[in-house]
């Protein structure tokens, strides 16, 4: 199954995304997290991105959601030091495009397939 | 189950639609169910409720039907399964209406043992 990690500067953001994840999708999708710094502050952290992408990865690929900002810059450095592996970081709203990717890998689609849900959620109008 | 309609074109072409009844509100959980619901049939499948139409396999856009309970939902696909792919979703979607009348049932028994007065 894909996995998915999520990369945000606050560690209760991703922790509550991923509580709704499990509800909305399956709990057997792999979903890691990286959120904050490695001392507990506001921030991301290119080494906890690297370990959330080591304990999603089953061997069908890797989708990486940032928040915002330096969450971009963080996960393109760690990609760039280990690229080669299916590991794609997705530019989609953080909330609507880890359910649509979440969903979509609960389903036993592949990574381009997943990719492809958490990007078109941009455009599925809300209301 | 107000309406049903199957039509058998070629060999492998095959549609299928049907309205049904929304027993409960199709939220975020039973939106991902959905999803998962269908996922192993190749028909393609709409989920439409009121003059808005989704693809059951959008879990954002069936959620952004804010389709209710008692609202009246229409299944459309078209695919070799398509029956097969629409009965999934029928079944999924009598399956929350199950839950919610269990749960009425289970309070209607409670409020019927209350003894009398």
């Amino acid at each position: 199954m894909v996995g998915i990690v999520l990369v945000s500067h606050s560690s209760r953001l991703v922790d509550g995304l991923a509580e709704l994840l499990a509800q909305i999708a399956s709990a057997d999708v792999p979903i890691a997290l990286a959120g904050g710094t490695d001392d507990g502050r506001l921030g991301t952290s290119g080494d906890r991105v690297a370990a959330a992408i080591e304990a999603a990865d089953q061997g069908d690929g890797v989708v990486v959601i940032p928040d915002l900002g330096s969450a971009v810059l963080t996960v393109k450095a760690v990609l760039e030091d280990g690229g080669g592996r299916s590991v794609v970081m997705v530019d989609a709203p953080f909330v609507e495009g880890a359910v649509a990717a979440a969903v979509t890998a609960a389903s036993g689609a592949k990574l381009d397939a997943v990719v492809r849900a958490a990007e078109g959620a941009r455009h599925v109008a809300k209301l | 189950m107000q309406s049903f309609a199957l039509r058998r074109g070629l060999a492998m072409s095959q549609s299928c639609e049907m309205t049904v009844r929304l027993p409960a509100d199709l939220h975020a959980r039973p939106a991902g169910q959905m999803v998962q619901a269908v996922a192993p049939f190749d028909a393609s499948i709409t989920v439409a409720f009121g003059s808005r139409e989704a693809d059951a396999r959008s879990v954002l856009a069936v959620m952004g039907l804010g389709a209710t309970a008692d609202g009246a939902v229409t299944l459309r696909a078209t695919g070799p399964d398509a029956e097969q792919a629409v009965a999934a979703v029928v079944s999924l979607l009598g399956g929350l209406g199950q839950a919610k009348t269990e749960l009425q049932s289970a309070v209607q028994s409670t409020v019927q043992t209350q003894p009398s007065r």
